[in-house]
């Protein structure tokens, strides 16, 4: 075995993103420089408005970087490359509000090389995993919003994707549930080899979730820290947590988020012209 | 159980009682105060419902009732497709947005019956006029509101979309799915200006249809007969509205839940 040393899978490279309007420009990132190799799991926390939608939406192809560039798979990703699986924020709107669960976990399904029964074991499969099974044929709102991000997850799943996006993906379930969908997502991530790159604002999360903890500063953001996580591979919820190691790692993550400065006004700069 | 399918029951027919009780109280309240009216403009109602028999319960229904049907639905139907397809790029992409607002904004206020004059002359008495003046009224609401929920779908389920590679002519039925309650608003007032066109076209330039019936009655001092026109009308356009909801309400429930707005009976 002669393994590459770089076997990167996504590099960020001097990535930097300003919205502009006619009244101003807010500049959300700036120099951002990252590396994920293949099949790696990185958690990546930061202030709120730091730009960590940004980041996601641009290594998605959702959004165009302003300097720098992202490659994926030795690509330059200038829309949304194939085997993207999603988790937004924003959860609710992503669903569609007229097709049922099981519809919508389905569609992005429809579409590839999946037939019709594998396709129906895999949705099956992905909604019984976030524990709704029994929604299945319930519509997303007619759901609790714990419930909804769950589909979202489900659908993302389901989708069986090489590298998974997800944006605050447990921020509206409750503690146990968040617990269970964590080991679920680490027990799927181990099993389908995804990478992932994972946004949260939770630093035990990004901790207990991360082989690799990367720390946003504040707008314009650039990477401020990443710390290796050196817990062992399998994770769970009681022993890790009350290790002695998840504490220091834990205390050091939360140093240096302390460390950057608050995003009290994330740089504004008024156009002249 | 029972009690449910009672109350359930219970329920509906008070619904009905509810919609059908206004009019049912003014049918009366007319009946009652025309009885004895001498006005030969103003016929008693019970003369007028008999004219209505004897008018709409024959042939004239086939003669001239199926006609304006057939035009109100060609028409309509017209409507819909090139209201639906054109407000939909219109919504879409905000270039073409920009290059026809002006026109638009121009067209939507012109009555539609000013273009029966202008189409007489271009295009002739023929039936082609009147459908065409009954799309050309319809047609507005149902563009200007496709257009407007079109361009309102929520950005997070097109990114969703994009991000998952749907092909483009999903993204598409996505797009006019996510835009249907606009679009049915539209349907809606548009289907109460198709019949309007409709009898306007029909009183200046027919030889048959409802229109025209109401105004030969009307030449002839066929005063009840006439008034049983303006009756079937009414009956007529209340039907369309009818279904219509029901369509709507039918074709809109996820929006109804997802809104909150589910009517409670
Ligand atoms: N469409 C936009 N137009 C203009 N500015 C934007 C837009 N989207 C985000 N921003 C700005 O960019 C900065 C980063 O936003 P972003 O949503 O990426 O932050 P975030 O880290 O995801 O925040 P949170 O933790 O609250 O989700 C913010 O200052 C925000 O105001
Ligand atoms: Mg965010």
């Amino acid at each position: 075995m002669t393994a590459e040393p770089d076997e990167a899978l996504l590099r960020i490279v001097d990535l930097g993103k300003s919205y502009r309007s006619r009244e101003r420009t807010v500049d959300a990132l700036a120099g951002i420089d990252l590396t994920v190799r293949d099949g790696e799991f990185v958690t990546v926390v930061g202030p709120s408005g730091c730009g960590k939608t940004t980041l996601l939406k641009i290594v998605a192809g959702l959004l165009p970087a302003s300097t720098g560039e992202v490659i994926l798979a030795g690509r330059r990703v200038t829309e949304p490359p194939a085997d993207l699986g999603v988790v937004f924020q924003e959860y609710g709107r992503s669903l569609f509000a007229w097709k049922t669960v099981r519809q919508n976990v389905e569609l992005p399904l429809r579409h590839g090389r999946t037939g019709r029964t594998e396709r129906r074991e895999l949705v099956a499969e992905a909604l019984d995993a976030v524990g709704l099974a029994q929604a299945a044929d319930a519509y997303p709102w007619q759901l609790s919003g714990g419930m909804q991000q769950r589909v979202a997850i489900a659908r993302a799943i389901a989708y069986r994707p090489k590298l998974l996006l997800m944006d605050e993906p447990f921020s509206a379930v409750d503690a146990q549930t968040r617990g269970d969908l964590e080991d679920l997502l680490a027990t799927l991530w181990r099993r389908y080899a995804m990478t992932v790159l994972f946004v949260t604002h939770d630093i035990d999360e990004a901790v207990y979730l991360g082989q690799r903890v990367v720390v946003l500063g504040a707008a314009p953001t650039g990477v401020v820290a990443q710390f290796p996580i050196d817990l062992p591979a399998v994770r769970d919820q009681l022993d890790t947590r009350s290790s002695p190691r998840f504490g220091e790692l834990r205390a050091q993550v939360y140093a240096q988020v302390r460390r950057t400065p608050e995003p009290t006004a994330p740089a504004l700069r008024e156009v002249n012209s | 159980m029972t009690g449910h399918r009672g109350a359930a029951l219970l329920r509906g027919v008070s619904a009905v009682g509810l919609a059908l009780g206004l009019p049912v109280v003014l049918f009366a309240l007319w009946w009652l105060a025309s009885a004895d009216s001498t006005n030969i403009f103003l016929p008693p109602l019970r003369r007028i419902v008999e004219a209505f028999g004897q008018v709409w319960l024959s042939d004239v229904f086939v003669r001239d009732v199926l006609p304006s049907l057939r035009r109100l639905a060609i028409g309509y139907a017209a409507a819909l497709v090139v209201g639906v397809g054109v407000g939909y790029v219109i919504g879409r992409w905000s270039l073409i947005r920009a290059l026809t607002s002006p026109i638009l904004a121009f067209f939507r206020v012109l009555p539609a019956p000013v273009m029966i004059p202008v189409l007489l002359v271009a295009v002739g008495i023929g039936d082609a006029t009147k459908l065409i003046v009954i799309a050309l009224g319809a047609v507005w609401p149902i563009l200007l509101n496709t257009a407007d929920g079109v361009r309102g779908v929520d950005d997070v389920q097109l990114e969703t979309a994009a991000a998952y590679r749907l092909p483009s002519w999903t993204r598409h039925g996505l797009i006019l799915r996510a835009a249907t309650p606009q679009v049915f608003a539209g349907a809606r007032q548009a289907l109460g200006i198709s019949l309007i066109v409709m009898v306007v076209s029909e009183m200046l330039m027919s030889t048959d249809g409802l229109g025209f019936t109401v105004i030969r009655f009307q030449r002839t001092f066929a005063i009840p007969q006439m008034w049983s026109g303006v009756l079937l009308l009414g009956v007529l356009g209340f039907g369309l509205a009818k279904i219509f909801e029901l369509i709507e309400r039918r074709a809109l429930r996820w929006h109804q839940g997802a809104t909150g707005r589910e009517e409670s009976w």
